[in-house]
Order: C-alpha cells, then sequence, then structure tokens
C-alpha cells in the first residue's frame, strides 16, 4: 500500500491567550507554539501502521515555508519514507490549497491519500474531500478505523453519539482520519537526528504545475469573542438547576 | 431567495440538526425547501413539512445510508433547481458530503459556520476559529449556489414558524448504483468496553461523591444522556471506579464535546486532562473551587441532590 | 531489544559485574508496592539482550530515587540502567501515552506539563515586589531557577512567590528568566529521553552563557541534581562529538544550601522571624538526600525558627521513604496497588505528632499534599515547603 498524508503545521492556541493584530485579519503569533496539527499525526500514524503490516510506502506532503519542514522530519522520523514540501504560502484558503495538493498528488504514484479530519486552527474540515473530488476517487471524512481487503479498505467513520458507520471503499480512496484511530508513537530526538538522510523534496509551484484559482472565501475580520472567563452560574433550588442544566444540554445537542 | 437543506435522518430516526439547518436558512429569505432521501420517508417527510415551505421526497433504496449516493442526488437537484444556498449540518454526514458537493457545484462552502447572513447577494457566515478563542467573518465568493455546513446546537429549533409546505416525490435522479463505497453497516460502541477518551459526553465524579454506594447515580445520569463515567484520581485510590476511568495528567486526557464534573475541585493535575471540552460544566457545593474558572456553567449545590434531578429531568425530555 | 546510543547495553553499564545479591530490591522504594524488581532488570540486562521490554510495564514504576545505586555493593548503577531501559523504549516510540504527551510538551513548550511557555511567568502576577528579569537585560549576582512544575502548577505557584518574598527580604541579589526559563531537563532524561536531554543541556548552557549566569539557585532538587551531576558529564560528552558547547563553570545551590550559608554569615536568624506555632516534621526528598548528601541544611534552617518544634520521621536522611513523585511518575501512575508511599508517610508523620510536613521539593509537595487529604488530614496538617514556612514568619 502506498500512502500519501497531507499534514499541516498549526499554532497551539488550546492554552494559550490568543489575540488579534491591529490588521484584524490574523491572529498575533510571535509567542505561540506551533506543532503538527493533532489530527494528523494520526494520519501519519495509520498510515506507517499499513506499511508495518503490509509493506509499501509512506509520503508525507505539506505546503508552506522552510519553516514547516520540522513537521516534515518528525513524520520521517516515526517511519515515512519521503517527504515533499511544496515551497509556497500556506494558503488559507482551502480550496487554493485543495487545488495545490490535487495538482501535485495526482503525478504521485499512491493507492491511498489521509488528511487530518480537520487542522486545529480553522476547523474546516474540507481540504480532504476536496481533493478527493478534485481528484476523481472515492473519499470518507472521519474515519477512526481502517482495515485492508482485496482492493478495496473496510473504513470506519465516526458518527455521532459513539455509532459507527462502515463503508467498503475501492481504491484508490482517500481518508480524512479522526484522532483515535490509533495511539500515534513518540518521536525521540535521535530518531529525528537518524531521520535527517532521508529524503524531503522542495518542489515551487511551477515544478508541481499549480495553475491559480481564485479562493472560496474571504475574510472580513477577525475579532475575540465578549469575555466571560469564569462560569455562569445556574440557579434555583437543585430541582430547578437541574431541570436548566437539562435544557441547555439538550439544546447544545448533548442528546 | 431560496435555501435548500437536508433533512438528515439515520436508523428511522429524524435527526434534530435538520429544524436547525431550517432555523438557520430562515435567516436568509423566504423560503426553505428541505430534501429528505432515503426509504421509508413518510413519517419524515411530514415532519419537515412542518415548519419547511416544501419537502422534496426522493424514495431510493440505493441512496439509504450511502453518502456518495447522498451527494450526486443532491447534486442533480441543486444543479436543476439552482437555489441560491444548500445548508446542511456540519455533523459526520456533513463532513463527508458538504465537500464533495462543492466541488460537484463548483460552489464556495463554509463549514462549521455558528452566524449567517446576506449582505448585498453575497452570503456571509461567521465561524468561529483557533479553538474557540476568535471568531471571524467571512464573505463567500460569487455563485449560483453556495454551500453552508452549520455547528449543530447553534441554530435554536424552538421558535420555528409553522408552515406546513407540501410534500412532492421526486424521481430518483440517480444514474447508477454506487459501486465504489458501499455501506456495510452501523457498528454500536462495543458494550462494556469503557473507552472515556472516545465518548462526547462525560459524567465525571469526584471525591465530593462520597461513597461507592453513589457510584450508580452516576450510572444512571450517564445511562440517560448516552455518556460514561469518568473520574478524579481520588475515586481510583479508593477503589471506586477503574484506573482506566481516570481523567489528568496521570490518567486520560479526554475532549468530550461534554464534560459534567461532580464534586471534583479542579487541581492543576486534573484540569490538564480535560480543559479540551468543548462544554463544561461544573457542580460543586464550593464556589471557590477552582473548577469553575475553567467551566462554562456551574451549579453551585449537593451533588447527591442535582445529580439525580438531572438524570429525571433528562428522560423527561428525552421522552 | 535493549540498544544504547552507542556500543551495547551490557557494556554501558556494566551490568555483568552484578551477583545478583539483591540488595538493589531490598531498597527499591516502590518495590513493595509495584511490579518492579530491579534485580530481575539487573539479570535481563545481563542474560535476556532480545528481552521485549515493552512487556516490562513495571520500567515506569521507577521514581529515580537513587537508593539501589547507593546500596549497590558491586558500585553498580541499577537506576541509570532502568534509564537505559526507558532509553530504548523512547527510540521504539511506544511508552506510556501520559509519558509521551510529557515529553512531546518538553520539546514544544519546554515543559512537561502541556502549558504554554508564554504562560510560564503566570505565577508572578499576584507578587508586590519587583523581581529582576535576566532575560530583559537586567543583571544580577544569582539566578533563582523556578522549574516548570513551581512555574505552572497553582499549588506550587505559591513557592515560587515565597521564593520571591524571602530572597528579598534578606537583600539577595537575584533576578529570574521568566518566560524564557528552560525545561532544565532533569525530568525527559529520568524517562529516557537522552536526545532532549542533550539539546536542552547544548540550550540552556548556551542561554546561561549569554545572559552571564554563572551562579544558579534552584527551588528543586531535581534541577539541583541535574545541574550539577549530569550537565558536566553530558557537556563532555557533547564537546566529543565537537558539539560547540560554550565553557561555563555553573556554581550551583539548592535554596536549603544558600540559606545555610546565609545563617553562616550571620545574615538570616530567628531574631528576623515571627513565632511559628507547629510541630514540623521534615521530609527528606531523595534528590537531595539519597543523591547528595545534603541533609543538613534544611533542618538548619526549621531549627532557627522560633517556636517551631521539630520532629524527625523514624525512616529519615538516607533512609527517607521517597514520596514517588520523581522519576517521570507525576506522568505514569505505575503498575503500583494499594497504599501510596506517599500516604504511608503523612499517617507516619501524624503518628509522631507533627502537624506540619516540611518539604524542599515541589515534587514532594505534590505527591504529599494530595495524600494528606486524601488520608483526612485536611483540617489537621498542612505540608509546606520550607520557603512558605520561612514566607510566613519573616518580619
Ligand atoms: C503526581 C500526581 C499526579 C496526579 N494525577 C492526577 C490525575 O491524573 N487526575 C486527577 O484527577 N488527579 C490527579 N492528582 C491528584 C490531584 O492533585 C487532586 O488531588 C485530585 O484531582 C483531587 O480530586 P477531587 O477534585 O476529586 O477531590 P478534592 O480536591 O477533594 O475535591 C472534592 C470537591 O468536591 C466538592 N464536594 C464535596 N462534597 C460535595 C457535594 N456533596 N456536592 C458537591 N460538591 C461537593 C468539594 O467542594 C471539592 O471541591 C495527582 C496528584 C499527584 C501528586
Ligand atoms: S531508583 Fe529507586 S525506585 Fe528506581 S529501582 Fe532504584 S530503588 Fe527502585
Ligand atoms: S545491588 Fe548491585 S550487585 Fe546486587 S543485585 Fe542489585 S545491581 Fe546487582
Amino acid at each position: 500500500m502506498d500512502v500519501i498524508v497531507c499534514v499541516k503545521k498549526v499554532p497551539d492556541t488550546a492554552e494559550a491567550d490568543v489575540s488579534v493584530d491591529a490588521g484584524g485579519r490574523e491572529i498575533n503569533k510571535e509567542r505561540l507554539t506551533f506543532a503538527i496539527n493533532e489530527w494528523d499525526n494520526y494520519a501519519v500514524e495509520e498510515a506507517i501502521r499499513l506499511k508495518e503490516e503490509d509493506e509499501g510506502t509512506v509520503t508525507v506532503v505539506t505546503v508552506g515555508g522552510k519553516d514547516k519542514e520540522d513537521i516534515l522530519r518528525r513524520s520521517l522520523a516515526m517511519g515515512a519514507d519521503k517527504a515533499i514540501r511544496v515551497d509556497m504560502e500556506d494558503p488559507e484558503d482551502s480550496f487554493v490549497l485543495a487545488n495545490v495538493l490535487c495538482t501535485l498528488i495526482k503525478d504521485q504514484k499512491f493507492d491511498l491519500v489521509f488528511f487530518g479530519a480537520q487542522s486545529g486552527d480553522f476547523n474546516s474540515g474540507v481540504t480532504g474531500a476536496m481533493v478527493a473530488r478534485m481528484l476523481g476517487i472515492s473519499h470518507a471524512a472521519m474515519v477512526n478505523g481502517v482495515e485492508v481487503l482485496d482492493g478495496s479498505i473496510k473504513a470506519s467513520r465516526e458518527l455521532e453519539g459513539g455509532l459507527n458507520e462502515i463503508y467498503e471503499i475501492k481504491l484508490p480512496a482517500l481518508f480524512t482520519i479522526q484522532t483515535g484511530i490509533n495511539e500515534p508513537r513518540y518521536v525521540s530526538i535521535s530518531g529525528i537526528r537518524k531521520a535527517r538522510k532521508k529524503p524531503l523534496d522542495v518542489m515551487t509551484p511551477e515544478d508541481v504545475g499549480v495553475t491559480e484559482v481564485k479562493p472560496m472565501l474571504s475574510l472580513e475580520k477577525m475579532y475575540l469573542p465578549p469575555p466571560g472567563k469564569i462560569a455562569e452560574i445556574i440557579g434555583g433550588s437543585p430541582e430547578e438547576a437541574a431541570a436548566k442544566l437539562a435544557s441547555l444540554l439538550k439544546e447544545k445537542g448533548a442528546f | 431567495m431560496t435555501v435548500y437543506i437536508l433533512a438528515e435522518h439515520r436508523r428511522g430516526e429524524l435527526m434534530d440538526v435538520t429544524f436547525e439547518s431550517i432555523s438557520a436558512a430562515r435567516r436568509l429569505n423566504d423560503e426553505v425547501v428541505a430534501i429528505l432521501l432515503g426509504t421509508d420517508l413518510a413519517d419524515h417527510a411530514e415532519k419537515v413539512a412542518k415548519y419547511a415551505d416544501k419537502v422534496l421526497v426522493v424514495e431510493d433504496e440505493r441512496i439509504e445510508n450511502n453518502t456518495e449516493a447522498y451527494t450526486q442526488v443532491i447534486g442533480e437537484i441543486i444543479k436543476k433547481d439552482k437555489p441560491k444556498v444548500f445548508l446542511m449540518g456540519n455533523t459526520s454526514m456533513g463532513m463527508d458530503i458538504a465537500p464533495a458537493l462543492a466541488i460537484d457545484l463548483d460552489s464556495p462552502i463554509a463549514t462549521d459556520v455558528v452566524g449567517i447572513s446576506e449582505e448585498g447577494g453575497r452570503i456571509k457566515v461567521n465561524r468561529s476559529v483557533y479553538n474557540g478563542k476568535v471568531l471571524s467573518d467571512l464573505v463567500l465568493r460569487e455563485a449560483e449556489t453556495s454551500v453552508i455546513a452549520i455547528r449543530s446546537g447553534e441554530f435554536s429549533a424552538a421558535d420555528l414558524e409553522e408552515k406546513n409546505g407540501e410534500i412532492t416525490k421526486v424521481d430518483s435522479p440517480l444514474k447508477e448504483t454506487i459501486e465504489n463505497k458501499k455501506f456495510l453497516e452501523f457498528v454500536e460502541p462495543v458494550a462494556g468496553a469503557v473507552d472515556i477518551t472516545q465518548a462526547d459526553v462525560l459524567i465525571s465524579v469526584g471525591r465530593g461523591i462520597k461513597d461507592k454506594d453513589n457510584l450508580p447515580m452516576a450510572e444512571e445520569l450517564a445511562d440517560a444522556v448516552g455518556g460514561v463515567v469518568s473520574c478524579s484520581r481520588p475515586v481510583v485510590d479508593y477503589d471506586w471506579l477503574p484506573k482506566d476511568r481516570q481523567v489528568g495528567t496521570s490518567g486520560k486526557t479526554v475532549k468530550p464535546k461534554f464534560y459534567l464534573a461532580f464534586g471534583i475541585s479542579g487541581a492543576f493535575q486534573h484540569v490538564a486532562g480535560m480543559k479540551g471540552a468543548t462544554m463544561i460544566v461544573a457542580i460543586n457545593k464550593d464556589i471557590k473551587a477552582p473548577i469553575f474558572s475553567v467551566a462554562q456553567y456551574g451549579i453551585v449545590d449537593d451533588l447527591l441532590k442535582v445529580m439525580p434531578a438531572l438524570t429525571e429531568k433528562i428522560k423527561e425530555l428525552k421522552s | 531489544m535493549m540498544e544504547v546510543e552507542e556500543g551495547n547495553f551490557d557494556e554501558a553499564y556494566d551490568v555483568y559485574a552484578c551477583m545478583q545479591c539483591g540488595k538493589c530490591t531490598g531498597s527499591c522504594a516502590v518495590s513493595l508496592r509495584s511490579d518492579l524488581n530491579i534485580r530481575e532488570l539487573m539479570r535481563i540486562a545481563i542474560l535476556n539482550k532480545n528481552e521485549d521490554l515493552e512487556k516490562h510495564e513495571e520500567i515506569w514504576d521507577c521514581t529515580s530515587c537513587g537508593i539501589c545505586t547507593v546500596r549497590c555493593p558491586r558500585d553498580l548503577k541499577p537506576a541509570e540502567v532502568i534509564i537505559g531501559m526507558r532509553s530504548s523504549l523512547v527510540e521504539g516510540g511506544t511508552i506510556p501515552v501520559t509519558v509521551r504527551d510529557a515529553l512531546e510538551s518538553v520539546g514544544t513548550n519546554n515543559n512537561p506539563w502541556g502549558r504554554p511557555k508564554s504562560k510560564r511567568a503566570e505565577w508572578l502576577e499576584d507578587l508586590d515586589v519587583k523581581v529582576k528579569n535576566i532575560s530583559e537585560g537586567e543583571e544580577a549576582e544569582y539566578l533563582l531557577y523556578i522549574g516548570c512544575t513551581a512555574s505552572y502548577d497553582p499549588r506550587i505557584q505559591s513557592v515560587s512567590r515565597a521564593a520571591i518574598n524571602v530572597l528579598t527580604k534578606l537583600g539577595v541579589d537575584f533576578g529570574i528568566l521568566g518566560e524564557e526559563e528552560p525545561c532544565c531537563g532533569s525530568e525527559p532524561r529520568m524517562m529516557g529521553e537522552t536526545g532532549l536531554f542533550e539539546m536542552l543541556v547544548e540550550d540552556n548552557l548556551t542561554l546561561f552563557d549569554e545572559f552571564g549566569i554563572s551562579k544558579i539557585i534552584t527551588l528543586s532538587p531535581h534541577a539541583y541534581n541535574t545541574f550539577v551531576n549530569d550537565y558536566p558529564e553530558c557537556a563532555k560528552r557533547l564537546k566529543e562529538d565537537d558539539v560547540e558547547i560554550p565553557d561555563i563553570e555553573l556554581e550551583v545551590k539548592h535554596y536549603t544550601q544558600f540559606l545555610e550559608e546565609l545563617i553562616d554569615d550571620g545574615r538570616l536568624d530567628g531574631e528576623m522571624m515571627n513565632e511559628f506555632s507547629g510541630t514540623v516534621i521534615y521530609h527528606d526528598p531523595c534528590y537531595l538526600g539519597k543523591r547528595n548528601n545534603i541533609f543538613e541544611p534544611p533542618r538548619k534552617i526549621l531549627n532557627i525558627i522560633p517556636g517551631a518544634r521539630c520532629i524527625e520521621f523514624d525512616r529519615r536522611e538516607d533512609r527517607s521513604l521517597c514520596c514517588e513523585g520523581g522519576g517521570g511518575r507525576m506522568w505514569a501512575e505505575g503498575t503500583g496497588t494499594g497504599e501510596r508511599n506517599a500516604i504511608i508517610r503523612v499517617n507516619d508523620a501524624n503518628q509522631d505528632g507533627a502537624n506540619v510536613i516540611a518539604v524542599a521539593c515541589p515534587f514532594c509537595l505534590s505527591t504529599l499534599e494530595d495524600a494528606h487529604v486524601t488520608a483526612g488530614y485536611e483540617e489537621t496538617m498542612r505540608v509546606m515547603d520550607i520557603f512558605e514556612i520561612l514566607d510566613e514568619v519573616l518580619k
């Protein structure tokens, strides 16, 4: 099985204080730390497991500047065989990005393409399925289990409420991988050092043959939601409070 | 302007997000048309028609439970009717269908949308990005049809206006049976095997639960909401629950959609394991407990009273 | 497979000299409550080079207290053998998830707690006194090295603030590194991430050199131990590999040693303090006691506090019962069942009539604080760092 995994480097904003820059179009990134998108890490691990079980290759791909290479090196250290970086500014528009990736992938040899189900920065979750459509191959989103059959894959898709939906999908195919599909291995520093010898190709958009396409979305502004740090206390007797909480949970879709 | 929405249903049940989609669509226009695909649709059609201006029903068993067939059929309908917007839930189904549909239709798409409006003929959406810390306003590029997937729970369907729209049967535009992507079955989460990292709802109990004998109360609540019971470390130390239920730096890191902390003070090691939850509710009798500074909602009261009451209310709301 | 960076496992640790006497296991901090049997692991290191270490979950139970190394009659280093075994697991990538996350966090956030680097100095916010920040160009004689746990854990942050108050009152010329403070690497090393540790040594020595830091006071015995014992050795090894490392001599003291000197110089005495009321029992941390033979300084400080009645544990000094906080155990529960050592410890303290347990290590504070609540002493006993006691009594 030859698998291509598309990965992205994202800022860790789970806990950091996030502010919007003066232009109102971007967040201030100087004090943030960056790492491989969590979902992508599971995707890389899954691809490597498929290779280890059977045989084949794993190629990791990212679009972005040289500062994005560390996530490729890390993936190589995890067990990927080859990495490709398309040397251009990471397009924020999913459609523009999908167009670049599709152009690149269509000339590669592959059975499977993996994406993370979404990225931790914009949470759009569209790039993978778009690329599949552009390539004209089958896809499944939110995949949390993969079993290789002859010429096809049995894939489990995570639905709401813990239910799974099982599909048989013919190869070649593209999956967007959900966290929890596996337990990604640790990548040691010495492992990263040793993987320096593995090939990392840098391609310009011209090498890839990228054509210009129109972005789907234009950003008007970014802003911080009104502050509301401390918990909103639900008052009343235990029964009243419980009733309010129950309605709130229902409204938010807990059950 | 017309908005088409997808009525999502699974295993005989119509999903709430259908009505939320109608609610979102109402913010844009005067006509909402719902698309209902699959088999055994009569009941669903009636329920949806109550609030939609029109329901298009395509009965075709080749579509049932097949997201690829869904995509193709919706695509055909949209190409023919050319509504300004196609809208559905950003559910697991939506994540499979919507982006593919956007490519098929050469449409712009916005997903996980929490606010929507029209400005000068163009669709403007509000999305929350960077872990909910930043909001962004985006305008979709000009197009015949735009595709929108809304976040569940954001557009309340509580006050929908009754329309009692007309139900129209449409011949299935699906050209051929989908062979490349075959639906096989639904698989229930394995009963008994509890994985707190995979649950959408966690009922988490701490030392405040006081006694092992009170745990069935938590299990009952978890059953009522379809969640799982997790806990803080002392509960494991006292042997009230097994180790694999422990949340925290030396237990498990969880990111459920709902985390209900009962009698948990919110120690550093515990919070580190659950702060990624989408919505945190703390039930604690001590208003000064640090858990309230990570929770969005709180109840300051005796959990032994709140918990059974909550179970009852949820059961009521469900029936 | 057991491999170490260079050469073979058995040679690197000289395991053949082991006579399987079992003194290590006999003294081991956790062998009574876990599956960890260090003598058995020594045997595996000698005989079964192809042993599947992933099966041996108990390798993560070791608290790296070091007592086995102290007791070994053949002068072997069983505690290091465990680190070696962990190293080969780390290289293989299959390690407990919590340990994985902690190590990854050191790589990205420079702390094992998964907290953002930009919040490392948040504990300073509630402080009244002004502290010099060496990373912002201010000059000071000493660097007060706070460490990751005392920077992020709200309970332990109180020790950092106490330290600032006390050192300021005593007129010490010191500064901190604020957000720029790095992880010392002690815990990553103990968890077997040798490569990461080497990287930290290289980066940190460069950083210290850049800011002209040569004298360091640490809050944590773990940071102290690694600066004093591990850094020089690692720097030497790196230099041999032609890594460029600044030639700096660090003078590092644990804060109890530093305060002892102030006492000896007459700059700190009981006159400067208000009355403290309580029976205080001192818990020796492994990284001061067993690993570095520092027993006197903390006792000397406690003894000058007026009103503090100082008593001793039966198991003290090099026989002190390990609290199970070290060796990466903050991020690994271990296979242990039954009573935690920390619970035994607070029960002992209670039986001995203490109502204050004095500690000098952030990990001990964390484990004993937690245990004293679990054991039901929340109302009757306090667990305090010596800095916190001083902050309370200093006029
Ligand atoms: C090395 C180490 C690792 C650790 N790892 C973890 C970990 O992974 N996970 C973890 O959880 N902890 C961990 N801890 C323990 C942690 O420090 C805390 O001690 C623990 O989280 C506290 O659990 P708790 O909140 O349930 O109990 P407490 O802190 O005792 O809080 C109980 C809460 O219940 C409330 N309460 C009591 N009765 C009622 C009532 N009737 N109704 C409503 N509220 C009530 C109280 O107001 C209080 O806030 C670790 C500690 C150490 C030292
Ligand atoms: S270092 Fe301590 S815990 Fe680890 S094996 Fe030796 S005695 Fe046991
Ligand atoms: S104490 Fe030393 S010689 Fe004895 S069994 Fe342990 S390692 Fe071997």
